[in-house]
C-alpha cells in the first residue's frame, strides 16, 4: 500500500472545512417572519400587563386578609408597572430581533439568495 | 354538520367514559380526551425514540437518524444558548421539546385534539420551566440569584426599574405559555373557519364550485400550519434554554 497522496489529503482537508463552515452558517438562526415578531409583540405586552395586574390582585387580596383594606391601590399600581414592563419587554424583543437580523444578513449571503 | 370552530377545542369525557374516574376532594376527575391524547403523545414519543435506536446500526435506518437527528438538534441548540454545563439540562429540554412537537404533530391529524391548544397544559408546562430556573438559580448562586433582578442603572431608576425586572420575571410563565396556546388555537380555529367556508359554498347550489378556492387555502395552511407547530416547540425549547442560561451564568449584559 503506497503512502497517501499529500494533494488529496490537502483536497480532503478542504473539503472538510467547506463542509464544517457551510454546516455552521446553516445553524444559524433565519430572521423571523412578520407574523413570528407580531406574536411575540404581541404576547410580551399581553403578559406584562396581565400578570402585572393580575399580581397586584393577589397582592390586594393578601393584605386584606392580613386586615389592610388596600383593596384597589395595588392592583392599579401593578397594572401600570406591569404595563412598563411589558413595554419593555416588547423595546428588548425588538432589540434582539434586529440583532438576529443583521447577524443574519452579516454572515448569511451566500447560496440561500433564491428564497 | 357542526360548523362551529371553535368546537374542536371542548375538552369532554370521551365515549363510554361518561362516569367520573375517581374524585379528589369532592371533585370528579374524568378521562377526557385531553387526557386520551396526551397519553398517546407521550407513549408514542418514548416507544419511538426507543425503538429507534435499538438497531445501533452504523448505517441508520430511518427511524434511528430521526431520534439522532433530533437528538443532535436539541444538544445543539442546548450548547450555543448555555454553554457547556448547560447540557445537564439536556434531558429536561429534549422531553419537553418531544412533548410539544408531538402534542403539535398529533394535533394536526384531522379529528383528533391539540394538547397544546389548551391553556392549562402550557401553563403547567411553563411553570415547570420558570420553577426549574428558579431552583436551579438559587442552588448555584444561593442569595446572588437576586442579582437578576438588579440592573447596572443609578440608584433612583432602581426603584422604578426592581420591581419592574421582578414583574417581568414573573410573567414569563405567561408569555411562555400564551405564545405557544395562542398560535395553535390560531391555527386551528383558521382551518375550522376555512373549512366551514369548504362546507357553506358547497351546499349554496350553483355557487358550489366556488367552494375549490378555500379548499386550496386549507392545504396551504395545512402547510404552514405544520411549520408552525414545529416552530412553536423549538420557541418554547430555545426560550427554556435562555431562561436556563440567565439562572446559570446570571446575564451581565445589560
Amino acid at each position: 500500500m503506497a503512502a497517501p497522496d499529500p494533494d488529496r489529503l490537502t483536497d480532503l482537508g478542504k473539503r472538510l472545512d467547506h463542509f464544517q463552515t457551510k454546516q455552521a452558517a446553516g445553524q444559524r438562526r433565519k430572521a423571523p417572519s412578520q407574523s413570528q415578531i407580531g406574536f411575540r409583540f404581541a404576547t410580551e405586552l399581553f403578559a406584562g400587563v396581565v400578570g402585572g395586574g393580575g399580581i397586584g390582585w393577589g397582592l390586594d387580596w393578601l393584605c386584606g386578609h392580613f386586615g389592610f383594606h388596600t383593596k384597589p391601590v395595588l392592583m392599579i399600581l401593578f397594572f401600570v408597572l406591569g404595563t412598563a414592563t411589558g413595554i419593555r419587554n416588547v423595546m428588548r424583543a425588538a432589540k434582539d430581533i434586529n440583532a438576529e437580523i443583521a447577524a443574519g444578513q452579516s454572515g448569511g449571503n451566500g447560496k440561500e439568495s433564491g428564497s | 354538520m357542526n360548523l362551529n370552530p371553535m368546537e374542536q377545542f371542548a375538552v369532554k369525557p370521551i365515549f363510554g367514559m361518561d362516569k367520573p374516574l375517581l374524585s379528589i376532594a369532592g371533585h370528579p376527575i374524568y378521562f377526557t380526551n385531553q387526557a386520551l391524547l396526551m397519553g398517546i403523545v407521550a407513549v408514542a414519543s418514548a416507544l419511538f425514540l426507543t425503538f429507534a435506536v435499538k438497531p445501533n446500526r452504523l448505517v441508520p435506518t430511518r427511524g434511528q437518524s430521526m431520534a439522532e437527528m433530533s437528538y443532535e438538534f436539541v444538544a445543539n441548540m442546548i450548547h450555543s444558548a448555555t454553554g457547556e454545563d448547560g447540557l445537564k439540562f439536556f434531558p429536561f429540554v429534549f422531553t419537553l421539546f418531544i412533548f410539544v412537537l408531538c402534542s403539535n404533530f398529533f394535533g394536526m391529524v384531522p379529528g383528533s385534539f391539540t394538547v397544546t391548544s389548551q391553556i392549562a397544559v402550557t401553563f403547567a408546562l411553563a411553570s415547570l420551566v420558570i420553577l426549574t430556573v428558579i431552583v436551579t438559580g438559587f442552588a448555584k448562586h444561593g442569595i446572588g440569584f437576586l442579582k437578576l433582578f438588579v440592573p447596572h442603572a443609578p440608584w433612583y431608576l432602581l426603584i422604578l426599574l426592581i420591581p419592574i425586572e421582578l414583574i417581568s420575571f414573573l410573567t414569563r410563565p405567561i408569555s411562555l405559555s400564551v405564545r405557544l396556546f395562542a398560535n395553535m388555537l390560531a391555527g386551528h380555529t383558521m382551518l375550522a373557519v376555512f373549512g366551514g367556508f369548504v362546507v357553506a359554498l358547497g351546499t349554496a347550489g350553483a355557487l358550489a364550485p366556488l367552494a375549490i378556492a378555500p379548499m386550496l387555502l386549507i392545504v396551504a395552511i395545512m402547510l404552514l400550519e405544520l411549520l408552525v407547530a414545529f416552530l412553536q416547540a423549538y420557541v418554547f425549547a430555545i426560550l427554556t434554554c435562555i431562561y436556563l442560561n440567565e439562572a446559570l451564568h446570571l446575564h451581565d449584559h445589560h
